[in-house]
């Protein structure tokens, strides 16, 4: 019997763990190892943000999931990787640290045959002085809605400037990315023009102004360079898509900037072109920078091998080419396809928690030399995908050993994702603009030009998307849950 | 004065492009918005098909 363990049980880890159970049956065993109780279908955090849906609408409890499932499920956090063992055994093995609250703080070892790292990111609030709290969590100047309980936080505030508003006060709202290396503007994106709406609703759309303010070198770059879409028959370039919405909806913004401090009522940031500038909120929605978990790995002596696991920024090494040299020899092919460590092959990582080989965007940094450039973005789509595929791969590996077994492959150069960003909720008021793109990383050999397939890369705003929004909610909560037929329901 | 001349008052919004009233009312119009929602579904199907 072969025993699995993954690290994480988000949309990747999940997506791994219930599929690799479900192929690999009662034979092998499945360890899920995740610090959170519940699971999240994070894009609908966005709704809890403005009211429109409540905590529990966007998490269930993962034990009873689990259970059905007949998967071992273990809430704690992964603490290190020890992939030679230790000088009394060779198995391999993870520590952990439990976070529940019968056994919290308690540490325990679990030896593995197959490793899977879907840890997703850490939330790196405290890499922007006052945008965290020293302590690794959200400080206290900003709201997010990068979890379900900030999201519960940032609707109580926002009402807060709502009822200000009703009272006469002009209210400034400031939504974007709180640091120059942020990835994730489609939820900023998402959560301004819900705020806008919202506001609306409340007839207080006149005393408020609202205000973007973003890493992108443009407007519409979304961490991907930017993309050229189908819209109204023409093909159009995101830059004017994202400003048409923004001036629609009368929504000034800042572009290509660095957050560089926050305190009460401000932000200070820096510009691509060197200049220095602060912006005054009342409430400010800033994205945070991901970076690893901060797992560390160590050889059987004890020590510290993790610069081979892991790249500087904290995320797995995997089979991508991370010595592309400079942006104009980046290539399509850069970008990893099995997901396997180099150095270890029962190893994988998936989801946000591989390391891209590079950007996206074309890199930028201010004339003082800061780096101002969006990370690439790995949406649902992508890591539910990379997920299914990964676990394919080690139960391949499990049946057929390492040596006979068929890789699969899922590489982002190679697959699309679809986004729906709303402006409001209800079936038949607000629009919301449909996105897909294809390929997520543009291939500019296959597609020269825009580096997209332009038949299947296009954007529309409209009832419609609110319809898909809706649908998606259901649809993922309920094959997340493993109700019947789920595995019929694609990532 | 219409929606999109206001905005377009605004020096920011000026090399833009703006819906006008025919436009903004596709985006709510039900039965349009339908047809909308096949043509969107059919084509997601299309990519998420292609990157399987």
């Amino acid at each position: 019997m072969a025993r699995l363990i993954i690290m994480g049980g988000g949309v990747s880890g999940h997506t791994a763990a219930t599929f690799a159970k479900k192929w690999l049956g009662n034979d092998h065993e499945v360890v899920v190892v995740t610090p959170n109780s519940q699971w999240n279908w994070i894009p609908s955090n966005i709704w809890v943000g403005v009211g429109q849906m409540s905590k529990e609408d966007v998490v269930f409890p993962l034990a009873p999931v689990y259970g059905k499932a007949g998967i071992d499920f273990r809430q704690a956090k992964a603490v290190s990787i020890h992939p030679h063992g230790n000088t009394s055994s060779d198995k391999e093995y993870i520590t952990i640290e439990y976070t529940d609250q019968e056994k919290a703080g308690q540490t325990d070892t679990i030896e593995y045959d197959y490793l899977i790292n879907a840890t997703g990111p850490k939330l790196n609030f405290d890499a922007t002085p006052g945008l965290g709290n020293g302590k690794g969590h959200l400080g206290e100047h900003t709201v997010s809605v990068c979890t379900a309980d900030h999201a519960v936080h940032a609707n109580v505030e926002l009402k807060q400037v709502f009822e200000k508003a009703k009272k006469g006060e002009r209210q400034k709202i400031l939504v974007g990315t709180g640091h120059g290396m942020c990835t994730c503007q489609g939820a900023a994106f998402e959560y301004i023009f819900n705020i806008e709406h919202e506001a609306n609703k409340a007839g207080v759309r006149d005393m408020i102004d609202i205000k973007w303010i973003s890493n992108e070198s443009f407007m519409g770059d979304f961490g991907m360079g930017g993309l050229h879409m189908k819209v109204g028959g023409y093909v159009v370039s995101s830059k004017l898509f994202a400003e048409s919405l923004f001036a629609e909806r009368d929504v000034s913004w800042i572009i290509g900037a660095h957050v560089n401090k926050v305190e009460a009522g401000k932000a200070s940031y820096e510009l691509l072109d060197g200049t220095m500038g602060e912006e005054a909120f009342d409430f400010a929605m800033l994205i945070p920078p991901f970076a690893g978990v901060g797992l560390k790995a160590y050889d059987k002596e004890g020590s510290d091998i993790t610069d081979t696991i892991f790249a500087p920024n904290g995320f797995m090494k995997v089979d991508a080419k991370y010595d592309a040299g400079a942006y104009e020899n980046w290539k399509a092919s850069d970008w990893p396809r099995t997901y396997q460590n180099p150095t270890f092959n029962n190893m994988f990582a998936c989801g946000i928690a591989f390391a891209p080989p590079h950007l996206i965007s074309k890199p930028a940094s201010s004339v003082n030399g800061t780096p101002i450039n969006p990370t690439p973005p790995r949406t649902g789509m992508p890591a539910g995908i990379i997920g299914k595929a990964v676990a394919h791969s080690v139960c391949d590996m499990i049946k057929n050993g390492a040596k006979n077994a068929h890789l699969h492959e899922a590489s982002m150069a190679e697959m699309g994702a679809a986004c729906v960003a709303s402006a409001g909720k209800g079936l038949t008021t607000g629009t919301a603009a449909a996105m897909t793109v294809y390929p997520v990383v543009p291939d500019f050999e296959k597609y020269p030009g825009t580096g997209r397939d332009t038949d299947y890369t296009f954007g529309e705003i409209g009832l419609a998307g609110h319809w898909i929004k809706h649908i998606l909610h259901h649809m993922f909560i309920y094959k997340a849950k493993l109700k019947p037929g789920w595995t019929l329901i694609p990532e | 004065m219409k929606q999109e001349e206001k905005n377009f008052e605004q020096n920011q919004f000026t090399l833009t492009m703006i819906p006008g009233g025919f436009a903004r009312k596709m985006r709510t119009c039900v039965l349009f918005q339908a047809f909308r929602f096949l043509v969107i579904n059919i084509k997601m199907l299309i990519v998420v098909s292609k990157s399987h």
